[in-house]
């Protein structure tokens, strides 16, 4: 890939959002949060031994 | 996988290689290891090694790792370390398909370079932190970087060569490979690991559940943050967007290549993006640690996982945890507190490698997501890709720490005693390997190239990212997982 072809490639229009890609971030970070809040709760009730 | 400086000649390479990059690591991390061991039995096969301590009289700054090969000296022990290596690795590179006679002259001039970098870093107006250290070593005043401060200048070597000497570093091209050298050090570094965790068993194990939030937070969370961020703010497409989101969220080059061939983006696309992580890569270990030290050395295992979270190759962030342990316990030091190394640095690497093993199974989703939904087609992403993808040093590192734990807590007492001494030895390579990771990475970023190729826009979503979110976010999480809990003080 030449330099004239990245800058070109930058500048094409913008692809739109499928759903697919929509479902796809909200699905991750829907259950990111969920199951960080899971591991926050383990964390608090099973503390690190030393 | 990953040496961008060799990328134009790989589909050559590939026909004519044995193995990839990660079985070659496996091998050499192995036979580390191996010959390591056998000092248990009272067989010293590599106490010739060369180590370096603080100096303040050049002569004195070298010796053999064990005392029974101190009438070598120095100089040999330097020169029997490296004759060791670049016999090891020429045969090596030669099973990746590799030019054997252009790899050895250049291997001798990027270990003369690293190894010299190193031996400055341990000068003791750089190294020595306490006072009583300074006061040892008759001088008044130190930079108090450790001796890992030779990481840096190594890394500054490396950066003023591709920016500077940009002929010299494409001639080094052969020997710079830093995914090939971290992953060495990585699989030797198990042994470490293994006998640090032996010493405090439910600490480790609590440290490997909360490597599960490491996950979660790079790929469920940063990944889908960047991907949108790329996607809506700055009108990347969905090829430049998946790699870029993989390369910063996940764990940089490794990633955004898997990724990358995942959605069957064209190879230069994640190969761009891979040369960006590793200039960022660069920065945040010349920034990150120090920040750490002056802001968390009270915290020393939350600075331990921030690092993992928020440097994105795995060279840098293992690397950068070292240098992190070194800063960190140094400052400890001056206000009289003495921590047992090797926690901050097993903290790093635990997160590390938690993130690295599900970048097979990340590629997949994508693949499948992408070959049934977006660019539907004959090709449908097939299981056998998990495995493909999967990092396969990783077994490597799980192999040798298995086996150090099982000989630290699950055989003889004489065995377990003389365990940390082979593990020392083989730490000597591991220490190696990271100077010649570090040294690699710094020749690899040409930032006036980089630029000149309209990488602007690039980095303008790299910064964003990086510094609008991952940092803090990683800095969150590690806060909320680990605050509290400190390493244990040396005996």
């Amino acid at each position: 890939m030449s330099e004239t072809d990245l800058r070109e490639e930058l500048k094409a229009p913008v692809e739109p959002l499928l759903p697919i890609e929509k479902k796809l971030i909200g699905w991750s970070l829907g259950l990111g949060i969920a199951l960080l809040i899971v591991l926050i709760a383990f964390n608090h009730f099973v503390p690190i031994k030393l | 996988m990953s040496d961008i400086a060799v990328k134009a000649s790989e589909p050559a390479l590939a026909q004519r290689a044995l193995l990839n990059e990660d079985w070659l690591a496996v091998a050499i991390g192995l036979l580390v290891f191996a010959l390591a061991l056998f000092s248990v039995g009272g067989v010293d096969l590599l106490g010739w090694a060369v180590t370096t301590s603080v100096y303040t009289d050049i002569a004195g700054a070298l010796a053999p790792v064990a005392k029974a090969y101190a009438p070598l000296g120095g100089v040999v022990s330097l020169l029997l370390t490296y004759a060791a290596l670049l016999l090891v690795l020429s045969i090596g590179v030669s099973t990746l398909g590799a030019d054997v006679r252009k790899f050895a002259t250049a291997f001798t001039a990027v270990f003369a370079i690293a190894y010299a970098s190193w031996i400055v870093g341990s000068y003791a107006h750089i190294a020595a932190v306490t006072p009583a250290e300074q006061q040892k070593f008759g001088i008044s005043w130190s930079l108090k970087l450790t001796n890992e401060g030779g990481f840096v200048i190594a890394l500054l070597s490396g950066l003023v060569i591709a920016n500077f000497f940009p002929r010299f570093a494409a001639w080094l091209k052969e020997a710079i490979r830093p995914e090939l050298y971290v992953k060495i050090a990585i699989v030797i570094l198990g042994a470490t690991v293994a006998v640090t965790a032996a010493a405090r068993l439910n600490l480790a194990s609590s440290l490997l559940l909360r490597g599960a939030a490491a996950i979660v937070e790079a790929y469920l969370i940063y990944w889908a943050v960047i991907y949108y961020v790329a996607r809506k703010w700055f009108g990347f497409s969905r090829e430049w967007s998946v790699p870029l989101a993989s390369g910063i969220s996940i764990c940089g080059v490794a990633a955004a290549i898997a990724t990358g061939g995942a959605i069957r983006a064209r190879p230069a696309v994640p190969v761009l993006v891979s040369s960006l992580v590793v200039v960022f890569a660069v920065v945040e270990v010349l920034i990150l640690p120090f920040l750490a030290q002056t802001f968390l050395w009270q915290e020393p295992l939350v600075a331990g996982a921030w690092i993992g979270l928020a440097i994105k190759t795995d060279g840098a962030a293992v690397a950068g945890g070292g240098i992190t342990e070194s800063l960190i316990m140094a400052k400890a030091a001056t206000e009289g507190i003495k921590y047992q190394p090797g926690w901050i640095l097993a903290t790093t690497t635990t997160v590390k490698i938690f993130i690295d093993i599900f970048i097979g199974i990340w590629a997949f989703i994508l693949g499948y997501i992408w070959t049934n939904h977006i660019d539907k087609g004959p090709d449908k992403a097939k299981a056998g890709e998990i495995w493909q993808r999967f990092p396969k040093f990783i077994l490597g590192f799980i192999l040798v720490f298995v086996i150090s734990l099982w000989l630290a807590v699950g055989t003889t007492p004489d065995i377990a005693k003389a365990l940390p001494a082979a593990a020392g030895e083989a730490n000597v390579f591991r220490v190696i390997f990271f100077i010649l990771t570090f040294f690699s990475i710094g020749v690899l970023s040409d930032f006036r190239k980089l630029w000149q190729q309209g990488f602007g826009k690039l980095a303008a979503v790299y910064f964003v990212s990086l510094f609008g979110f991952v940092i803090w976010v990683g800095l969150l999480i590690s806060w909320l997982f680990f605050s509290g809990v400190k390493p244990p003080l040396a005996s």
